[in-house]
């Protein structure tokens, strides 16, 4: 999407930025200290721009983020079913409630990294990061609030001179509002597990961890691929052997893509059951357990699980153990991620 | 490092001296593009919120919304340079009288040989996140779900539906159901458009509604189209092919 000299760039003008920038204004979170495009992550899709986490930008997206203002009855915010307590998923719930109480078709992802995705939501159908707010915006099952109600409620709110503040721009575009909430999510960098320490040189694995990790590597990481734990492709994972939701093949109209999703990352997915786009399985044991028997013989099923892996118990427990050593705890309990 | 920002100054200094060569100058015309719509054969002029009878499907069909885009219009010179619009996307709303007039400025004088209009958005604004004035995404011509445009939206009701309404957002903008088509339209007996800097000549082009339904047929074949797929290919395609300039009033 954008050019490596421009993401070099603007690493480079972050970094130069990151210099003058105070940490204290940050709080003593040490993921954000460290910069937000974490040293030992893969380039991305979207550059972290200084210009656009400018500071003020991200606050005011951080704040609308929050804030009821965005449904149709001032009942939920985009924080309502993305939990910070669960990396930004939804409630231990399968499906999230949108006004009234109207159920979504698929389980709310958790939101972290999304500078490394190429394309948005569980089937890819938004092509950049800026354009996905508006779809749980506008959505009739989430917040059902018009875009052109959205901005007419902002401009006479106290947000309008917040705004300008910001921009100096009088009222508030929908360009704007995308601005700042694609500002404030761009923040949301997990980088901070333990995994990230061990990889670092600053800690190590317990034995059950490090037997989790191999078994993980031999297994797992082709489609889960480290450091990020996905490298955001669409594959079917066998859940149904007819898949009732076309997934990936409504965004494609190919075939071959009914039942196919988001590989989802597993950073933090100790945390964010339910799983799988439906959320029908609710612990990490299930998850192994439909990947050791459960697979589906669908005719579009992803050829890297097409052999039955048949996890031992304890081989599920080093699994799991491995896992939980992707559990960032500064995403979860950094009070510059959390409600203003 | 300062090889970029070398490469950086100078593709500043580049963008500025040839904006700077698009300042209007003495010697620069304007023009207009009127937007006019007949049904079916007969030439009748299209009416919203009319009961019109539509001759090839015999389909009853009255339409509350039509709304389609415009992008990039350009004009070709007689000696092979082409003038472009700058930021040229339009929102063309049959509700809005206003709308169907589309102001040129800035323009060299001189003979031009054709017309060149995309209909609907290129597919670059399509991926380039949120945009603003005729694109932004609040005039409900976006899809949240799938990104990308909806270039031409016709809404309205039929006793020939099975649920009494229709309803076609037609949109797509790759692959071979994309539903945008940019069309050099030449001027009627191969007449030149002259821009001068006193002048401001008007090109009245014709659009047919009726052209929705040239290949698809009945709306009961498929009321609703919210998707891109090739319904919307083939209903987008016999709609902007038809779209010709019938005259031009200097």
């Amino acid at each position: 999407m954008f050019s490596l000299n421009t993401v070099r760039l603007a690493a480079i003008l972050f970094a130069a930025s990151s210099l003058f920038s105070c940490t204290a204004e940050w709080g003593s979170n040490k993921s954000w200290s460290k910069g937000l495009k974490p040293t030992h992550f893969p380039g991305s899709s979207y550059a972290f721009d200084p210009d656009t986490l400018d500071k003020s930008t991200v606050e005011l997206g951080r704040a609308l983020f929050y804030d009821n203002i965005l449904s149709s009855d001032s009942s939920i915010s985009c924080g309502t079913c993305h939990s910070q307590t669960h990396a930004f998923a939804g409630h231990g719930t399968a499906l999230s409630a949108g006004v009234d109480g109207r159920l979504g078709t698929r389980n709310t992802p958790g939101l972290s990294n999304l500078a490394w995705h190429e394309s948005y939501m569980l089937d890819g159908g938004i092509n950049h990061l800026e354009l996905v707010p508006i779809a749980p915006i506008t959505s009739k099952v989430e917040m059902n609030l018009p875009l052109s109600e959205a901005l007419m409620r902002l401009n006479t709110s106290s947000y309008r001179d917040r705004f300008k503040k910001v921009f100096g721009a009088d009222t508030i575009n929908t360009k704007l509002l995308m601005k700042v909430l694609t500002a404030f999510e761009l923040t949301l960098v997990s980088a901070d597990a333990k995994y990230d320490a061990v990889l670092l040189g600053e800690a190590t694995f317990t034995v059950e961890e490090a037997l989790g990790e191999e078994l993980f590597m031999a297994r797992c990481a082709s489609c889960h691929v480290p450091p990020l734990f996905s490298e955001y492709t669409y594959a079917n994972n066998g859940l149904e052997l007819y898949s009732t939701d076309g997934g990936r093949a409504r965004i494609t109209l190919n075939a071959t893509d009914s039942g196919s999703f988001k590989i989802p990352s597993l950073r933090n997915a100790e945390l964010t059951y339910p799983y799988m786009h439906d959320g029908s399985l609710y612990t990490l044991d299930a998850v192994l357990e439909h990947y050791s028997t459960g697979i589906k013989d669908s005719p579009n099923l992803d050829p890297r699980i097409e052999g039955p892996m048949e996890f031992t118990s304890q081989e599920k427990s080093a699994l799991i153990a491995f896992i939980k050593t992707l559990t960032d705890h500064s995403l979860l309990t950094n009070p510059n991620l959390g409600e203003p | 490092m300062k090889l970029i920002s070398t490469f950086f100054a100078a593709a500043i200094v580049v963008a500025t001296l040839s904006s700077c060569e698009k300042e209007p100058t003495s010697t620069d015309g304007d023009f207009q593009i009127e937007m006019e719509y007949v049904w079916a054969m007969s030439g009748a002029p299209f009416t919203m919120n009319t009961m019109l009878h539509h001759p090839m499907t015999g389909d009853s069909l009255k339409f509350t919304t039509f709304k389609h885009y415009l992008s990039n219009v350009k004009l070709h010179h007689v000696d092979g340079t082409v003038w472009e619009a700058e930021e040229s996307y339009h929102l063309v709303d049959l509700s809005d009288p206003n709308s169907l007039v589309l102001d040129f400025t800035g323009v060299p004088a001189g003979e031009y040989t054709s017309l060149e209009i995309t209909f609907g958005v290129d597919s670059l604004r399509n991926v380039s996140g949120v945009q603003t004035g005729a694109l932004d995404p609040a005039n409900n011509m976006f899809w949240s779900w799938n990104s990308g445009y909806i270039m031409i939206k016709a809404e309205g009701e039929s006793p020939n539906s099975p649920t009494g309404a229709f309803a076609y957002h037609l949109g797509g903008f790759t692959g071979p159901d994309a539903t945008v088509l940019t069309k050099e339209l030449t001027f009627p007996s191969g007449e030149l458009l002259e821009i001068t800097p006193d002048g401001a000549p008007v090109v009245h082009t014709l659009a047919n509604p009726a052209k929705l339904f040239h290949t698809q047929g009945t709306v009961g074949n498929e009321p609703m189209v919210h998707a891109p797929g090739t319904t919307a290919g083939i209903m987008a395609s016999d709609f902007n092919q038809g779209v010709y300039i019938d005259h031009v009033h200097l």
